[in-house]
């Protein structure tokens, strides 16, 4: 008979099993490279936004003095007309203390909410960005698609016909437009095309769209918004297309000396098939981190040639309110282009870890 | 068949009588091809009094055509010219002044324009602070058409007459309520400093009416602003309407950057904008003409005060002997601007009439005078040294820095020439070149040596041109903005001390002219012989007016171009009475 004997408890050993915690779940969280990526833009947005924030209420001129001035040396008002006319028509209030002004800013920005523009009563700055961010994509948008696409095309048959006709007369002419101010390119334009030969009223192509056409999904409507686009992006083509193109010109005689690109030809490969997918492809690779902060700054579009052509976009709002002292409609739309800098920077940084494997190969070691 | 012509005729009659006024009425044809930096889409409102509203978007030229004043002033006879108003004037006693407005006014609704109208702009105005508020008590309709401004003690004056004729009236039907409100809160008590008028304030700024209620021969609503352009419609209800010549006010938006090419290629009849002289030159060569009137100011060298040697009256002066201002001026702005002659602090085109004759021939001109400049250096206590520049008796240049705007083009001129001048004369002068918001605001907080900004003004009375800019760069400014650093309260002149500041203030005040004069003429004295700024030139507005578009521009020796740019811009009066009107009309 076998006795029963009891075995004294003994301490059962821990068992190491992680309980999940929230401080876990965000360290597993942080390490996770695209959620890493993200929360950094994010606190660049932050920083950014509240550098600019102090910036930009160091201007000299409050709104009210800056409309005083404008007042008195432009419409020839006494100082009683012009203060009168502006001091009490202002939504500003320049005795708030600078941080209150700025915890008030923070929480209509959590709470999606801009605020009104200063200078134009009772107009919030979210509308005025909505009104017209979406010419300035339109616009600005597609002449950087154009002339990306054919600085690439271009600089591509440049470099690998190199020394040819065609490399000579575009290497020549991109350096000179390259050269160019995109202001000096629109003036030229509107005098000479517009004033001296008189080949289109200067009248009918400033503006966003034909006034008289009804806004609507029509082909009169469309036609007459890329007719008024036409010049802006012929100028905005013009006046970057040089750079891509040598840029590309550039990438593609480094990538023309790899080895592949011998052995590729010593496998008898087409020679289109060369140019697309063994050098194009590779030589392309350093221009989309540019064309990313290009896409970026797409939003805050061209100041100066919006201005000229009186082009209903962002950037000639951005100019009006600078120059008005308009604190919260130039914070507003700088924080749009600084969120859309910081973005298009993340997305070039997923885009050429998905066009080169090596790079994405480098971050899943870091990570 | 007797009867047959009989009935013929009176039918004929009929419709004559019942046509004819109708045909009176039609739109007119043809299109003002004018200029204005109004307001873009989105951000513009018919709002009489807020921003973004028809102040902003019409500008102290356009607006009168939507929203008459009682009068306009005609520089060349000293008299008004009704708009809205067909008679004015003051009281016996000088207590009250009165308008009665024209018989026949009417709104674009239909409604006619009535005294309650001018009496709830003027309540309204009470809110915002009006500067009328200042000097009158009370507003009060004595009937329909007539309406009474009762002053408070010593209130009356010709300032404040054209302050009262100058005022856009705006309807009762938009603004009735805020005006009912605004009464309210004034017989309850209420001061600025109150929350409740405060919230009136802001309501009155926030007040968005659906549509413009004109006065005036013109209207237009929210669809007529396009990006490019907004365009003013003749209405047939003005008392204007009929005299009117142009079917349509079109504006195109923009400064002189944007319009320049326009005015070349002819799309633009008369712009108001300012000019640089190579673009006047091409205007002139284009075969567009060009027509010049007083800008109401011109540049002017200021100093800070408390930095030597600009402290001593006779550094100053030396600095006016030396300055030719007839050079500055062409530099400036061509043939549009001319070398200041009397040094009074008013500007040449009105000294002749708010100054006496003796008192302008006792003045210092002030002339290109390199020796008198020298002499004045000297007794300063200034000598040269071997590279020909002043030094004082430790052998210190005067090296200073001059501040101006460098997007202006002509106070840059100005101040860059005054620059070389003096020191061609010996001075060691840096120029600084910033933003022109910059430049004003380095002048309020006093972070600037010379600078150069305006002086004079659009104004026929002397409070208005002596005010800019020494009182503007003095007392007009924040508490802890010091300006000029000048403490124009104790000025001293032939041994006396003055308070400029005071005097200044009520140069303009009562009905006596001759008291003004004699007001005026002591300043003036003041001002001259203390240079406590130099006004370099007097500036012309020269404007392009393109008559292959627009016809019947009088001669350039009209006395209606005696009026200066701003609310008594010639081209208003011209359009009003229809003098204007397209061309091949």
């Amino acid at each position: 008979m076998s006795a029963i004997t009891t075995q004294p408890a003994q301490p059962q050993p821990q068992v190491d099993v992680q309980t999940p915690n929230v401080l876990d779940f965000l360290r597993r969280l942080w390490r996770n490279y695209y959620v890493k990526v993200f929360i950094q833009g994010l606190i660049t947005i932050w920083a950014v936004t509240t550098f600019t924030f102090f910036m930009i209420r160091q201007m000299p001129g409050s709104p009210v003095e800056a409309k005083i001035d404008e007042l008195m040396t432009r419409q020839a008002m006494t100082y009683e007309e012009a203060y009168r006319a502006t001091a009490t028509l202002f939504n500003f209030d320049p005795d708030r203390p600078l941080h209150l002004q700025y915890f008030d800013f923070l929480s209509g920005l959590v709470r999606g909410d801009l605020g009104d523009s200063i200078t134009k009563g009772g107009v919030s700055v979210t509308s005025i960005i909505l009104r017209y961010l979406p010419w300035t994509l339109f616009c600005v948008g597609m002449a950087l698609v154009i002339s990306f696409s054919l600085g690439i095309v271009m600089g591509l048959a440049m470099g690998y016909w190199r020394g040819s006709w065609f490399d000579n007369l575009i290497t020549t002419i991109s350096s000179i437009i390259s050269g160019i101010p995109d202001y000096i390119m629109a003036l030229l334009i509107i005098l000479i095309f517009g004033v001296q030969l008189q080949w289109f009223r200067i009248g009918d192509v400033r503006g966003g769209v034909d006034p008289n056409i009804t806004p609507g999904f029509t082909f009169e409507y469309i036609a007459s918004v890329f007719k008024y686009a036409l010049l802006p992006m012929l100028i905005y083509v013009l006046s970057s297309i040089g750079t891509w193109t040598l840029s590309m010109k550039s990438s593609t005689i480094s990538t023309l000396g790899e080895d592949y690109i011998t052995v590729a030809k010593a496998r008898g490969l087409s020679q289109r098939r060369i140019l697309t997918d063994y050098v194009g492809r590779n030589a392309m690779l350093p221009l989309v981190t540019r064309l990313a902060i290009s896409v970026g700054f797409v939003v805050g579009g061209s100041v100066i040639i919006e201005e000229m052509f009186q082009y209903p976009g962002l950037g000639r709002n951005l100019y009006i309110a600078i120059s008005g002292r308009d604190y919260t409609t130039m914070q507003g739309i700088f924080l749009v282009i600084t969120a859309a800098v910081v973005f298009s920077n993340i997305l070039a940084d997923l885009a050429i870890g998905w066009l080169d494997p090596r790079v994405r190969l480098g971050k899943q070691e870091e990570s | 068949m007797k009867r047959l012509f009989l009935v013929v005729g009176l039918l004929i009659l009929v419709f004559g009588v019942v046509a004819l006024p109708a045909a009176a009425q039609d739109a007119p044809e043809g299109t003002w091809l004018g200029t204005w930096p109004y307001s873009a889409p989105g951000t513009h409102n018919l709002n009489s009094f807020a921003a973004g509203g028809l102040n902003d978007n019409l500008g102290t030229v356009y607006r009168v055509f939507v929203e008459l004043t009682p009068a306009y002033y005609m520089y060349a006879s000293d008299e008004y010219f009704g708009l809205l108003a067909e008679s004015w004037g003051f009281n016996d006693d000088a207590t009250a002044y009165e308008y009665t407005i024209k018989e026949g006014a009417m709104w674009s609704d239909g409604n006619p324009v009535t005294s309650q109208d001018v009496v709830d702009t003027f309540s309204v105005g009470r809110i915002l602070n009006w500067t009328q508020w200042t000097f009158l008590d009370s507003v009060e309709a004595v009937d329909e058409r007539t309406v009474r401004f009762n002053f408070q003690e010593g209130g009356a004056s010709r300032n404040a007459e054209r302050l009262i004729l100058k005022e856009y009236v705006v309807s009762s039907a938009n603004y009735g309520d805020l005006a009912e409100q605004a009464r309210q809160v004034v017989a309850d008590g209420k001061t600025s400093d109150d929350a409740e008028w405060q919230a009136l304030s802001t309501a009155i700024e926030e007040f968005r009416p659906e549509s413009l209620i004109a006065s005036g021969p013109y209207t237009y609503s929210l669809d007529d602003v396009g990006e490019a352009f907004m365009t003013l419609h003749w209405q047939p209800n003005s008392v204007f309407s009929s005299t009117v010549k142009f079917g349509d006010l079109k504006l195109w938006a923009g400064e002189t950057e944007q319009t320049t090419p326009l005015v070349l290629s002819g799309e633009l009849a008369h712009s108001t904008n300012v000019y640089p002289p190579a673009t006047v030159e091409s205007f002139a060569q284009a075969g567009i003409r060009l027509i010049s009137i007083s800008r109401g100011y011109g540049p002017v060298l200021l100093f800070n005060f408390t930095v030597p040697p600009f402290d001593n009256k006779l550094v100053r002066q030396a600095m006016a002997y030396a300055i030719n201002r007839d050079q500055n001026a062409l530099l400036t702005n061509g043939l549009g601007a001319s070398g200041t002659v009397y040094m009074s602090g008013i500007l040449d085109s009105l000294s002749p009439t708010l100054l006496d004759q003796s008192t302008l021939d006792a003045l210092d001109h002030y002339p290109n005078d390199l020796d008198a400049a020298a002499a004045k250096m000297e007794e300063a206590g200034y000598t040269r040294n071997d590279a020909g520049k002043w030094v004082d008796a430790d052998g210190n240049m005067i090296s200073v820095e001059y501040t101006f705007p460098a997007d202006f083009a002509d106070f840059s001129a100005a101040a860059r020439d005054a620059t070389a001048q003096l020191n061609d004369f010996g001075f060691d002068i840096t120029e600084r070149a910033l933003p022109w918001q910059e430049a004003a605001n380095a002048i309020r907080i006093s972070d600037f040596d010379l600078s150069v900004w305006s002086w004079g003004s659009a104004s026929p009375f002397a409070y208005q041109n002596f005010n800019n800019p020494i009182r503007r760069w003095t007392v007009q400014l924040a508490e802890d903005q010091p300006g000029l650093k000048l403490d124009i309260s104790n000025i001293e002149y032939e041994g006396q001390t003055y308070d400029l500041n005071d005097m200044i203030l009520n140069v303009s005040n009562g009905l006596d002219t001759a008291e003004q004069h004699e007001r005026a003429d002591l300043i003036a004295k003041i001002l001259n012989e203390g240079m406590y700024y130099i006004p370099l030139n007097e500036m012309l507005s020269v404007e392009p007016m393109n008559e292959s578009s627009i016809g019947g521009v009088p001669a350039d020796d009209d006395p209606i171009y005696k009026n200066p740019t701003g609310s008594d811009h010639p081209m208003i009066y011209l359009i009003f009475t229809g003098v204007l009107y397209p061309a091949g009309m």
